[in-house]
């Protein structure tokens, strides 16, 4: 499934942008431009808020027109969403729901976390005409191009939602394999899709769809009580060893699901979300990636990134090397640091992160 | 100058080693009060510069052709559109450029206003600005032989530097600098003083001006080639509300940087004086060698906050819009401490700026040994 529509842009117009490009000050253009349309952009992959419809009692889904920046996705990817609160642009990723649409609409579902800056924005304070920041989908929990045999996605809590995707991809190319979706939530008022999920089971004798309740008991014909590992996989699903499993959810149904599956099937692939720890730890090491050189490396906790870095062989571009001459900051993506001076903790990922007086408290991300 | 007839040594109070570390962690407190708070208000007060630094762009230039197209008006027009135009570029480059090209709203993760990226409307690359201001001019503030900005290697500010002959020319020197300020700075990090004495070598100084030429070519291209062009028969009309536009920018950032550190009070350090700097010596040079400007609001803007020169080199990575906050509780702890706090109006300030380069023209040598940082030093 390729969903690279702008690759079919007309040249006519990149040859312009080619030739106009010394001209314009990105900036200055799109502050302007923006006086005009909120979404136009030299540059810049933005999306408005098209409508926000509730998908359970705890989730929202968002309905987003990206502008031309935004170079398609394949089911099954997801996309880092931007707002800004209270002065500061917050980022997260978010898998998309739907299969590629013909208007090039982009369809998340977000689900509220307490204490979640991001969710609980998208979730309460968006509405429909907001911009957000977008990214370029990412994700290598795709369906192959030419998809055949059977398959089993196994969903947690929102990691229904880049499942739900790819459902809707073979349910539009008529389920034409074997599906099985087993998705697990604590009690079925959070059930994302349940209804269309429902649906689709019903028009497709090749969909097997159950709903896996952890804290209630089942009602419905479809519906099932009891965790990952409580439940008898094998009666559940169909030829077990032949499946093609994808699984998403938190890191420990994740985890659970591998232990149990992937000896006994054909594949298995997951992703998993892990909240940032609750605990920062000082000592010990941690692995950092860098992004642009695409090495990574052990470092220890507890001391300034520049110094370790340096140690490790690399030459960042430094300069004062006590936080004020903003030499050595780089982008971090993702992780938690400490600040050396304050002590503070950012878990955000930031555009600036000032390396010689910042450590690492996990493993870090960074844009170097 | 009344005074001058105070030294320095007098009016700062040496701190013992215990002393300055109270000094710091009192400074330091002050800014992380200020950075826990940052939030709406600077995000709204920094996208209101650009959205003035935009409207009076357009609006000045507007008036230029205005003035252009309808002789009636055309000195009026030319006039304002003049004056909107310098103060346009004089808030991008300060409030603006000067700050965001510090990092100090690198914390909105705003990719038009980071740090590293933004590109200012001035001849001289942020390139060269980060390495020559950010990093040489704020971690070596006045510091002889690592500080270029003492004089920009042209001008004889402080008796400490070595007078030569040509030095007697430096008023009128002075003067054509002012003018041609924007084009020095992006000079600045060409050293053409070590091309002139043979130490950079042609390929190296290639190397060096290849960014730089770029950027200046494309500021010659939009202020005097296109825009006027775009006035067709009336070219010159644009062209020269244009260049005047942009010495009016000179000349007052000149002035105000000028005031920053070449006031009488302002001291310059020697070299070895920065040999294991702990944090409050750090905080205690930044301060000698620095110098505020006393003024309301309007100058606050349209000095970039320099006006707040001390907060500004205490915390350089502070949205500038707090530095007037800051400065009260700054003041006050500097007092405590028998620190110098060197504020004055700008006449004042500039006036003793003016008699520097007038005094320091002709040979003269230092009063006395300027106090020293460290009262252990001195046992």
């Amino acid at each position: 499934m390729n969903a690279h529509a702008p690759a079919q842009l007309p040249r006519q117009r990149n040859t312009l942008r080619r030739l106009i490009q010394p001209l314009v000050a990105p900036p200055v253009f799109d502050f302007w431009a923006s006086r005009i349309n909120r979404t136009w952009s030299w540059d810049r992959c933005l999306a408005r808020v098209v409508s926000r419809t509730d998908a359970s009692s705890d989730a929202v889904s968002l309905l987003l027109q990206p502008n031309r920046h935004f170079a398609g996705f394949a089911p099954g990817q997801h996309v880092n969403i931007g707002v800004e609160i209270d002065g500061m642009r917050y980022a997260r990723s978010y898998s998309l729901t739907n299969a590629p649409r013909a208007d090039g609409r982009l369809e998340i579902t977000i689900k509220t976390i307490e204490g979640g800056r991001l969710s609980q924005y998208l979730c309460g304070t968006a509405r429909a005409g907001d911009v957000l920041d977008l990214g370029q989908a990412f994700g290598d929990m795709t369906l192959p191009t030419h998809i055949d045999g059977k398959w089993l996605f196994l969903a947690a809590g929102s990691g229904i939602t880049p499942l739900v995707a790819m459902a809707r991809q073979l349910a539009t190319q008529g389920m034409a394999v074997p599906l099985t979706l087993l998705y697990w939530a604590r009690t079925r008022e959070e059930l994302c899709f349940a209804d269309e999920l429902r649906a689709m089971a019903k028009a497709h004798s090749n969909f097997n769809l159950r709903f896996m309740l952890t804290r209630q008991p089942p009602q419905a014909p479809d519906e099932v009580a009891g965790r990952i590992d409580q439940v008898p996989l094998d009666s559940l699903v169909d030829g077990l060893p032949s499946q093609q499993v994808f699984a998403c959810g938190p890191g420990g149904f994740v985890e659970n699901a591998r232990e149990l599956l992937s000896p006994q099937v054909k594949s298995f692939s997951s992703e998993a979300f892990t909240p940032p720890p609750r605990v920062v730890l000082d000592t010990g090491s941690v692995q950092v990636t860098l992004a642009s050189s695409g090495r990574t490396l052990t470092v220890p906790r507890g001391q300034s990134l520049l110094t370790v870095l340096e140690a490790e062989g690399l030459r960042p571009a430094s300069g004062c090397r006590m936080g004020i001459c903003n030499t050595c900051s780089c982008g971090k993506r993702s992780g938690t640091t400490r600040h050396l001076h304050t002590g503070d903790i950012t878990d955000e990922p930031v555009s600036a992160l000032k390396l010689c007086v910042s450590s690492a408290a996990t493993d870090l991300v960074l844009d170097l | 100058m009344k005074t001058s007839d105070m030294s320095p040594t007098n009016r700062n109070r040496a701190l013992t080693a215990a002393e300055l570390d109270a000094f710091a962690s009192e400074l330091d407190a002050v800014r992380a009060h200020t950075a826990s708070r940052l939030g709406e208000s600077d995000a709204k007060y920094i996208r209101g510069i650009v959205k003035w630094v935009r409207y009076s762009e357009i609006a000045g230039r507007g008036l230029l052709f205005a003035g252009a197209f309808i002789p009636a008006v055309l000195l009026p027009a030319w006039i304002a559109g003049v004056l909107l135009l310098a103060l346009s570029k004089i808030m991008e480059n300060m409030e603006l450029g000067h700050n965001v090209i510090h990092g100090q709203y690198d914390w909105m993760n705003d990719p038009h206003l980071n740090g590293k990226t933004y590109e200012w409307d001035i001849a001289g690359t942020s390139e060269n600005w980060r390495h020559t201001h950010n990093f040489r001019h704020h971690t070596y503030t006045n510091v002889r032989g690592l500080d270029d900005d003492i004089g920009y290697g042209l001008l004889r500010i402080f008796p400490e530097q070595r007078w030569k002959p040509f030095h007697l020319a430096q008023p009128l020197i002075a003067v054509v600098f002012a003018i041609l300020f924007e084009w020095g700075v992006a000079a600045q990090n060409l050293r053409l003083g070590r091309w002139f004495a043979g130490k950079t070598s042609k390929a190296q100084m290639r190397e060096l001006f290849r960014p730089a030429g770029r950027k200046m070519l494309r500021q010659i291209v939009k202020d005097y080639v296109i825009f006027p062009l775009l006035a067709g028969p009336f070219f010159l009309v644009v062209l020269s509300g244009n260049i005047v536009a942009n010495l009016l920018r000179n000349l007052w950032t000149y002035m105000i940087i000028f005031c920053g550190h070449f006031t009488a009070d302002a001291e310059t350090f020697p070299k070895d004086s920065i040999r294991n700097e702990s944090r409050g010596h750090w905080y205690v040079r930044q301060l000698r060698g620095s110098s505020n400007l006393a003024g309301g609001r309007l100058l606050n803007v349209l000095s970039g906050n320099l006006s707040h020169q001390i907060e500004h080199h205490f915390y350089p990575d502070i949205p500038a819009n707090r530095y007037a906050a800051m400065a009260v509780e700054v003041k006050e702890i500097c007092a405590r401490y028998g620190q110098h706090y060197n504020t004055g109006s700008l006449p004042k300030q500039f006036g003793q700026v003016v008699w520097r380069i007038l005094r320091h023209a002709f040979p003269s040598r230092p009063r006395k040994s300027a106090s020293p940082l460290l009262q252990t030093q001195t046992n």
